[in-house]
């Protein structure tokens, strides 16, 4: 599967040209992502093209392991956040010293089924961008297991021996980037995931019958089925219109703006439209037969990963007041 | 005669923007209530000078011949720099009806008048008994020699009042099999002594809408628009581009604004849950634009709108009133007062602009009509 999104040209399409990718941009990205959630890919398509590639085109664009994404050979996982004693995120403490990463990681999406991982960790100066490979000595990967059916990676270094890709402010740089630039992918994907689920809740209203009618005739189902159609329109015309223009802006914090925009947009978009298509299709929407879950299901973890809607409406403005104080 | 639409965009939004900004009175920029002719007769002399009244009509009857993307500018425009819309139902709705249907007369006679404001209209559609279902109209027009004669009763007739003549649908065939059948398109002048205007009093104590009642109220016969019966095809014919235009996203965003210096100056920004409130519906305003250039770029590329541009109005009334609520929250202990609420130099009435987004989602077509109509021409929904 992975190779054959890869011949299709899909892991490359943000890579410059020079690298052997397609290098055309976010708003490229935004439509493949799209069609990722529109069939519910469990396939890690936005991590590949956002982070791990985001990261070594930004970083590393000669690295032999980014020719080998491009082309589907491997996948990496990405890895900077940790996990505190209360459960939550914390301050970043994995460290790298003389060739070795002792620590851990929280919240890695693909790591199963990785060849390896990109790790971003605490370096003499400042963070280091580290390659491990998957089944490396000291490298312990634990699985929870998500909504979806798709595992998120918790891993424990313990002198795990890794390979230095880079180093300094440029790594900090490049990875607040890729962030940028998944969630704004995780938002089209979102999107994507939205309409389709709309689709076939439309369907199923227009087919089901009670009191001998559809169910779709009555006015009180028409109406949420508009609101539901509205905020799709809503949700598709915003993001595609936030992901063409980080295309077209260079100043990072702007562009994490955008991508804020986007998925904030796409989280409150995606989670009143899976939570109403189930009520929408009665009892048999919360059942495990209908296919209509799935998109609820995936529709959590992407909501939850790189921040939901709440978090990114803050953090959108604190930047819009930030850019309006420098003004 | 200049041919505006051969301008770039760019060209000529900076052309209109200039003359706004130099030839507009300050004092009338965002009047927050709409003006009797008087107020801003001087305004409309100046626009008539340029040739500016009538930017949608073909240049050979006077107006400026916009297409619909130099059209959509111009409104932009002028609802960026606050200018008044003046007293346009003649410009807006008569010009194009006769333009449209007419005869030769009926436009060498009614036109030009038009446009210097001689005759300055109202629209006499809704009805005690006929508002959703404009189509229940019962005022009923008979021919008596050659006048129609009419009886009933207008209701919502926005500045009737300060009207000279209206423009009616009356219903001249009261045994048509389908009530949209029988109805016809009517001209009539308002001093004379079978119509009677009564003034009714809105929420905020505005008085800009009225009750018509017409008396064995006369019009001549060729003040009939187009074909006898034939005047509710023509009414839906005149929405079309209107239907967009109520759409746009200016009156949400000119509240946002206001919402956010007002909440900047009275510390609600300090507040998380107001802030989270206020980002809420800043996106919902930026994503709304985002989904009104969508449509806007359709009729740039000549294309006709479907029934779903009919999101537009639904998304941003509904936006428009949250925003106008946050403005109520904002000024706590004073979100019941009347007037100005001060805040450093500038005043900000709350209450006025409370009051102005609620009838939003009521005119124009209901929002519950609208999605009514959503979900048949857009959902394909079925009954």
């Amino acid at each position: 599967m992975i190779r054959e999104l890869a011949e299709a040209g899909v892991f490359g399409v943000t890579v410059p040209a020079e690298n052997g990718g397609l290098g055309m941009g976010l708003a490229a990205g935004g439509v493949i992502a799209e069609e990722v959630g529109r069939v519910i890919a469990p396939e890690p398509v936005v991590m590949t093209i956002g982070l791990s590639l985001g990261l070594l085109r930004r970083l590393c664009p000669n690295h032999a392991k980014l020719e080998q994404l491009v082309g589907g050979e491997c996948v990496l996982a990405v890895a900077w956040q940790e996990r505190g004693p209360n459960g939550g995120p914390a301050e970043a403490s994995c460290r790298y010293e003389n060739g070795k990463l002792t620590g851990g990681k929280a919240w890695v999406v693909g790591a199963v089924g990785a060849q390896g991982f990109l790790v971003v960790a605490e370096g003499r100066a400042g963070p280091v961008l580290v390659l491990v490979a998957a089944g490396a000595d000291g490298l312990a990967v634990k699985e929870r297991r998500q909504a979806d059916g798709s595992a998120m990676g918790e891993l424990s270094f313990s002198g795990t021996p890794a390979e230095e890709l880079a180093s300094g402010g440029a790594v900090r740089d490049a990875l607040a980037e890729a962030i940028s630039d998944a969630t704004a992918l995780a938002a089209a994907e979102l999107v994507g995931l939205s309409e389709r689920a709309f689709e076939i809740t439309l369907e199923y209203i227009k087919t089901r019958e009670q009191f001998d009618k559809p169910i779709g005739s009555f006015q009180v189902i028409q109406h949420r089925a508009v609101d539901l159609k509205v905020m799709c329109e809503v949700a598709q015309s915003g993001v595609r219109e936030a992901l063409g223009l980080m295309d077209r802006e260079t100043d990072p914090k702007a562009r994490a703006r955008l991508a804020s925009r986007a998925k904030a947009r796409a989280v409150t978009a995606a989670r009143k439209i899976t939570r109403d298509a189930i009520q929408l299709h009665g009892a048999v929407g919360y059942t495990d037969e209908y296919d209509i879950g799935l998109y609820l299901n995936r529709a959590l973890v992407l909501s939850a990963w790189l921040g939901d809607d709440s978090y990114h409406r803050r953090l959108w403005l604190e930047a819009r007041e930030e850019e309006g104080a420098a003004q | 005669m200049t041919d505006w639409n051969a301008m770039s965009d760019a060209e000529f939004r900076k052309e209109v923007r200039g003359f706004f900004e130099a030839e507009y009175p300050e004092d009338l920029r965002h009047l927050p209530h709409r003006p009797k002719f008087a107020e801003i007769e001087h305004w409309h002399r100046k626009l008539h000078a340029k040739g500016w009244v009538a930017p949608a009509w073909p240049s050979e009857y006077g107006g400026m011949g916009l297409n619909a993307a130099k059209l959509l500018i111009f409104y932009e425009e002028q609802q960026r720099w606050g200018v008044n819309r003046g007293r346009d139902m003649g410009v807006q709705m008569v010009g194009p009806l006769i333009i449209k249907f007419g005869t030769q007369k009926q436009k060498d006679y009614w036109l030009p008048r038009i446009l210097s404001c001689e005759d300055i209209w109202c629209q006499g559609y809704s009805e005690p008994g006929a508002g959703s279902d404009l189509a229940n109209l019962r005022t009923r027009a008979e021919m008596d020699g050659d006048d129609f004669v009419i009886n009933g009763q207008k209701i919502w007739t926005t500045m009737a009042h300060d009207a000279t003549h209206i423009f009616m649908l009356v219903r001249t065939d009261p045994d048509a099999p389908k009530k949209q059948q029988g109805i016809s398109f009517l001209l009539a002048p308002m001093d004379q002594p079978g119509i009677e205007v009564r003034t009714i009093t809105t929420l905020s104590g505005e008085t800009e809408f009225c009750e018509v009642f017409f008396d064995n109220a006369r019009a001549p016969r060729e003040n009939l628009v187009g074909e006898l019966n034939k005047g509710w095809t023509m009414a839906k014919a005149l929405l079309s581009f209107e239907r967009i235009f109520i759409g746009s996203p200016s009156l949400a965003q000119n509240a946002l604004g206001q919402l956010e210096s007002f909440a900047r100056g009275r510390g609600a920004f300090e507040d998380p849950v107001f802030r989270d409130r206020f980002a809420q519906a800043a996106l919902d305003v930026e994503d709304h634009a985002a989904l009104y250039a969508r449509f806007a770029d359709q009729l740039k590329r000549g294309e006709t709108l479907g029934a779903d541009v009919s999101m537009l109005k639904i998304w941003v009334t509904e936006c428009f009133q949250r925003i106008t609520e946050l403005m109520i929250e904002a000024a706590g202990p004073d979100g019941g007062t009347i007037g100005p609420l001060q805040v450093g130099n500038v005043g900000v009435d709350v209450l006025s602009s409370f009051y102005k987004a609620r009838p939003t989602t009521i005119y124009g077509g209901s929002n519950e009509i609208q999605r009514n109509i959503l979900s048949k021409a857009a959902l394909g929904l079925p009954g």
